[in-house]
């Protein structure tokens, strides 16, 4: 019993010595966000963008670390230090660049609007009147109460605002189009559909956002970044959780 | 013996610093200051910063409304589940007595939170309720436990006396629960419901979780849109001491006005 505890404090002394050598960012991430990143089956935090950016730190050279952390708050945390940066899909926005730094985008996203299997709405503009559903704080969301005469709802996870769907609580959810194929396609495949993708007239993006002036993170993580997207491995990751 | 005749002075014996009184000057001034500090934070922080403050003000009134349906329905419906619950736990029917105790024990062991999710998520697939209503029915029944075991303490801090003579002047029962006991307890069990009613106005935060849209989730969204994590946050906390400042004024003024046997 000591033997292995000792040993165990060796290999794990050994582990962080190594890791040492290189920088450690911790990025923070909300891990109810399927496919792009949540916490599977044995509690690891997996994904498309947790696997990007691992790649991005074998390319460039640092060592990522991953903190689950309520989607809510996450870019309070952001500013006042509790990470050095944020990898959770988060769309790249003019109001957001006032408040933080990005990087190079490494996702292209839209919006998808999700209703019911029965249900005949094909946009927001059918949904005059009715609640609709969206995290709080994201672009989704922002959609949803931008759409003239649609009642918005806010929700903490995105899976919470699926259930209510799926119970017939609300007509309607507006989320990124991997994460609604995710639950649409795979979750609740019997009683929800993909109606349509929003039109917003923009391209929306992902990028990992740091505190504003944090060079040094910015230009490992771009570093990162550029090189997956040079040797192609962004493309394999589509394949292996996405799908397309 | 020698000392009664001799007129020694009397010693007297108050309750001393540890309770004071309603009427103490110490408490008042404290309940004033937190009074005036309040207000005139909400009024001078928009003044001089409008740019968050101001709007935030703008944003969070139907907030503020739906705190309070839900508070009022979910008090409403808490004191009658309180009520019955109290009464079914002094009941000598074993099988009223039986199930009352089993609810307290039952909701007094889980959580708020967790029973606000059960109710609106885990219920939601075999009931469906909108959502405020839900959140109400979660609060009440919560509560309705917490109020039972207050209706309890009150009926049986009155004197069985009472009963006894309600009894042996032909009441029965039920006679001598509504027209003996009851309005005799009802001023021993008023101070903690307002108490609860305090609480549980505080506790409806939690169902901002359920997407209920109250004065916390108007916050939060106003919040994760602005970045202004820290104004807001201000601004919700003032606003839910100024509600509770004001409520617990109400209440002290309720609970004096009804205690003629205490006063001095």
């Amino acid at each position: 019993m000591f033997k292995s505890a000792a040993a165990t404090v060796i290999a794990l002394l050994v582990m962080y010595g190594a890791a040492w050598a290189e920088t450690t960012i911790v990025f923070a991430t909300d891990a109810t966000w399927p496919p792009m990143e949540f916490v599977n089956a044995r509690k690891q935090i997996v994904g498309y963008s947790i696997d990007y950016m691992k790649a991005a730190g074998r390319e460039a050279g640092f060592r990522p670390v991953f903190k689950n952390t309520a989607w809510d708050g996450i870019f309070a945390g952001l500013a006042s230090g509790k990470y050095d940066a944020i990898c959770s899909s988060v769309s790249i926005t003019e109001k957001r660049k006032k408040a933080m730094d990005f990087s190079e985008p490494y996702y292209t996203v839209r919006q998808a609007l999700i209703v019911g299997r029965t249900s005949h709405a094909r946009s927001l503009a059918d949904l005059k009147g009715k609640k609709v559903g969206g995290q709080i704080g994201t672009t989704g969301y922002f959609a949803i109460k931008a759409a003239e005469g649609v009642i918005p709802k806010s929700y903490d996870e995105i899976g919470l605002a699926m259930e209510d769907l799926n119970v017939g609580r609300i007509d309607a959810v507006v989320c990124d189009d991997p994460v609604a194929a995710n639950y649409a396609l795979l979750k609740y495949k019997d009683t929800l559909k993909i109606a349509s993708v929003i039109k917003t007239g923009q391209v929306e993006q992902y990028g990992i956002a740091v505190r504003k002036g944090n060079t040094g993170v910015l230009d490992l993580v771009n570093r990162g970044i550029r090189a997956v997207k040079a040797k192609g491995i962004d493309q394999e990751l589509k394949k292996k959780w996405i799908g397309q | 013996m020698a000392d009664r005749d001799t007129g020694v002075e009397k010693i007297e014996i108050g309750d001393g610093a540890a309770i004071p009184v309603p009427e103490d000057r110490g408490l008042l001034s404290a309940w004033w200051i937190a009074l005036c500090g309040t207000i005139g934070l909400l009024i001078v922080l928009p003044l001089v910063k409008p740019d968050p403050y101001a709007d935030i003000l703008r944003f969070v009134p139907d907030g503020i409304l739906v705190t309070f349906e839900v508070t009022i329905a979910s008090i409403s419906l808490a004191l009658v589940v309180g009520l019955i619950t109290g009464l079914g736990r002094i009941s000598s029917n074993r099988f009223f007595n039986l199930l009352a105790s089993l609810y307290v024990e039952v909701v007094r062991g889980i959580p708020l939170l967790v029973q606000l999710f059960y109710i609106y998520f885990a219920l939601g697939r075999f009931v469906r309720v909108p959502d405020i209503v839900a959140a109400v029915i979660a609060m009440a029944f919560c509560y309705g436990a917490y109020m039972g075991e207050v209706f309890r303490a009150g009926i049986k801090s009155i004197d069985f006396g009472q009963t006894e003579a309600s009894l042996s002047l032909g009441f029965n029962h039920r006679q001598t629960m509504m027209y003996g006991i009851l309005p005799q307890a009802w001023r021993t069990i008023l101070p903690p419901v307002g108490n609860e009613f305090i609480a549980l106005l505080k506790d409806t935060s939690l169902v901002s979780i359920l997407a209920v849209s109250d004065i916390l989730r108007r916050g939060r969204e106003y919040a994760s849109e602005s970045f202004n994590y820290f104004e807001t946050y201000t601004m919700i906390a003032l606003i839910y001491l100024l509600i509770t400042l004001v409520l617990s004024r109400l209440i002290s003024t309720m609970e004096h006005r009804l205690s003629h046997y205490e006063r001095r």
